[in-house]
């Protein structure tokens, strides 16, 4: 049908006078409503996921968006490469991984593992990356008896007291002692500062592990300063710690807050060695860091360099080949996750493994060779070695390994 | 008058009688969604008393859910798990020891909320308009500060963990419920009517010769109180709570509902809580991999939330008031729709 000019004019007079409670918004709101009900019982009719012969389910939990995105989008990473290796269990079962987002939150964490669980049917989990969304899907697995395999919760509540979670990450209190022994051992030092970020539990509490160990054997801290997440000007905290004139800094803080510390130390003339946790590995640190990055001493889980082994190598060449950088401490977290899954499933009979099974197969991993180094799980905690990194001329080089 | 107060009770008793075959034929996921959706229906109507009813745009539900969801999770926890929580600072003694049930631990956590808000009203309602929602942003910013650094109260940024897992479908319904019927109450009162004026038309309403700070501050506690027991409910769902949880993006999203909804209306709020909560989740589908016949879809994640901000700029395009404005629903309207379809159809 075609309009001419005045039916035109019609049409739009027939909308302005309308538009706004008239019957044509009326009619636009049914077909508005109608087409979220259409999408609302498509979805819950599920036509996501075609039917496999044989395939093992596995949810995962990593934040893909929101304020943690980065590093939930780097496990992934590092799992699809680990999935490309290792695509099928021992007797040829397909494993599908679900990856479900929880937007670092844990409302959302709940609410999906939950999902994964009661609607989805998986087997086991995987995730999530902050320990504090962790602890949220922790009682939902326990409560339906199905393994949690977290990448990269550190903290040590996590696993505490639990039954189905465990994780394929060393926990803080094991890196608070290796940066407190290297720095007594490596860098003579006698005093410390501690520099804390309030508002993360991952640095309050590995704060705590450091000064623990470090006092143990023979340290001293001299003080003991806070920052908060979000803050842009140290020089507080700078003029403090310079006041107290400690051998080194120990900081474990995220990435943002370490390197506008580290200019405005520089500045004021504190030239002593930073050192911080996993939580500063970030091309961030380098850039807004720049000169005054170099030193900066941390422990983390993983360095290309420090790879040995078989499965570790084979990792490094396919990550490079795809995404053309170098997988970082949480690619390499996320693959064993992946890795020590399916290990734990070929080893509780495959194909035909309960969720019951595979729980206590990961519970039971020993001497496992991942991407990271040589894993083994007791009570649900890996007992494996940490690297020590330090940025040099605004690169990031290996120092030592250090085994538990 | 009578026969709709029937309705209203009838259509309560049908959805307890939904709640009771929910909670035993629903998978656990979605008794969660639903537990979620009445939760966040107690936060949505309390927020939408002040901000819709009584017009006082302000930015705070996150400070009051914090202190409430604080405060149920601390009187609910026993001696020993605290204890082992507190592994920086140890917790004061006289928090240590106590110990309470859920339900007097929900209501205390709602008078302590309220009382918050009631010393909170005094220098917040000497600002009107945007000045209003700044001083009420800064108080929910004080809030995540003031938890972050009472440490030997809160266990600062560590949180509470282990909280146990009480919230039932009956009591986040029971909760909702009443907080629908108190707050409809309310409306519907002398209190209400001069809420309503006041936002309005806030210096008509003086000159009327109405009290508007005590009517402000009435809306204001209540909003409060149960704010402070959804709170403390969805400490009980999720079981571990941290700073974290409270930020800014909590009050965002409960402005969203209430937008959506129509400022002012609490069955248009309960429509878009429905919609926004249990929405959300349902869109989960567009992240995951796409088979339709031979054609394969890769997921990609933060799909929903793209999806979801289309839907909600086509209501406000259409509906610009929000999905009710701030008309109620109500059974006279709800039965002369159907009559009226009735001639039609004849």
């Amino acid at each position: 049908m075609v309009f001419n000019k005045l039916d035109k004019t019609y049409i739009f007079r027939y909308l302005a006078t309308n538009m706004f409670g008239g019957v044509f918004m009326r009619r636009l709101f049914g077909v508005v409503t109608f087409a979220l009900f259409a999408l609302f019982i498509i979805s819950s009719t599920g036509f996501s996921s075609k039917a496999y012969a044989k395939e093992i389910k596995i949810g995962v939990v990593w934040p893909m968006t929101g304020p943690i995105a980065s590093f939930g989008q780097m496990n992934w990473k590092g799992a699809q490469i680990a999935e490309s290796m290792v695509p099928k269990t021992k007797d040829g079962a397909t494993l599908k991984l679900i990856l479900l987002d929880n937007k670092g939150d844990k409302v959302e964490t709940a609410n999906a593992v939950s999902r994964l669980i009661t609607q989805t049917h998986v087997k086991a989990i995987i995730g999530a990356v902050a320990s504090g969304n962790t602890l949220a899907a922790a009682p939902i697995a326990e409560r339906y008896h199905i393994p949690l395999l977290s990448s990269s919760a550190t903290n040590p509540l996590v696993t505490k007291g639990k039954k189905y979670v465990s994780r394929v990450c060393f926990i803080d209190p094991f890196q608070g002692s290796v940066a407190a022994k290297y720095a007594i051992n490596n860098l003579h030092a006698k005093t410390a500062a501690v520099v804390v970020d309030i508002a993360q539990d991952y640095s309050v509490g590995l704060a705590k592990f450091f000064v623990q160990s470090f006092t143990k054997m023979g340290g001293k801290i001299v003080a003991r300063t806070f920052v908060q997440t979000g803050d842009q000007d140290f020089s507080a905290q700078v003029s403090a710690v310079k006041a107290a004139n400690p051998d080194m800094i120990y900081m474990p803080t995220y990435y943002q807050e370490a390197s506008l510390f580290t200019r405005q130390a520089k500045q004021f003339g504190l030239n002593q060695v930073i050192m911080g946790g996993d939580g500063l590995e970030s091309d961030s640190l380098l850039k807004v860091g720049g000169k005054a990055a170099n030193g900066i001493t941390f422990t983390t889980h993983y360095d290309p360099k420090a790879t040995s082994g078989k499965v570790g190598k084979e990792f490094l060449k396919r990550f490079k080949a795809k995404y053309k950088i170098n997988p970082d401490a949480m690619a390499a977290l996320g693959a064993d996750a992946y890795l020590v899954m399916v290990d734990a499933i070929n080893r509780a009979g495959g194909y035909k493994a309960t969720s019951e099974q595979i729980n206590k197969a990961i519970r039971s991993t020993k001497d496992f060779h991942g991407v990271t180094g040589i894993l083994t799980i007791v009570n649900g905690d890996a007992i494996k070695s940490a690297v020590v990194r330090k940025v040099e001329n605004g690169k990031f080089v290996y120092v030592t390994t250090v085994n538990p | 008058m009578k026969k709709n107060t029937i309705f209203t009770i009838s259509a309560i008793v049908v959805l307890f009688l939904f709640l009771l075959y929910a909670s035993h034929n629903f998978s656990a996921y979605n008794i969660r969604i639903l537990n979620n959706v009445a939760i966040f229906l107690i936060l949505a109507a309390s927020y939408n008393l002040i901000n819709g009813v009584t017009g006082q745009f302000s930015l705070e539900p996150n400070g009051f859910a914090a202190i409430g969801a604080y405060t149920a999770a601390i009187l609910t926890l026993t001696p020993a798990q605290k204890s082992a929580m507190f592994i920086i600072t140890p917790m004061v003694p006289w928090l240590q020891s106590v110990h309470m049930a859920f339900l007097p631990a929900l209501i205390v956590a709602g008078l302590v909320t309220a009382f918050v808000g009631f010393i909170l009203g005094f220098p917040v309602f000497r600002v009107r308009g945007d000045y209003l929602a700044i001083v009420t942003l800064g108080f929910g910013l004080t809030i995540r500060v003031v938890s972050n650094n009472t440490i030997s109260i809160t266990n600062g940024a560590l949180g509470l963990k282990g909280i146990g897992n009480y919230t039932t479908l009956w009591w986040s319904w029971g909760w909702a419920v009443l907080a629908m019927i108190v707050i409809m109450r309310l409306i519907n009162s002398e209190y209400g009517r001069a809420m309503k004026a006041v936002r309005d038309d806030e210096d008509a309403a003086i000159a009327m010769g109405i009290n508007t700070f005590r009517v402000k501050m009435t809306a204001f506690v209540t909003s409060a109180f149960f704010e402070g027991v959804a709170g403390g409910l969805l400490a009980h769902l999720i079981t571990t709570i941290s700073p974290t949880l409270f930020t800014f993006f909590f009050t965002f999203n409960l402005l969203i509902i209430i937008v959506i909804g129509g400022l002012g209306s609490m069955t248009g709020t309960a429509i878009a809580t429905v919609l926004v909560i249990w929405g959300s989740e349902l869109l989960r589908f567009v992240e995951q991999p796409m088979h339709i016949f031979s054609l394969t879809i890769p997921g990609i994640p933060g799909m929903r939330m793209v999806i979801f901000a289309i839907l909600l700029i086509i209501i406000m395009i259409f509906a610009r008031d929000g999905l009710m404005g701030q008309k109620e629903f109500s059974w006279d309207s709800f039965f002369k729709f159907f009559k009226k379809n009735k001639k039609l159809a004849k």
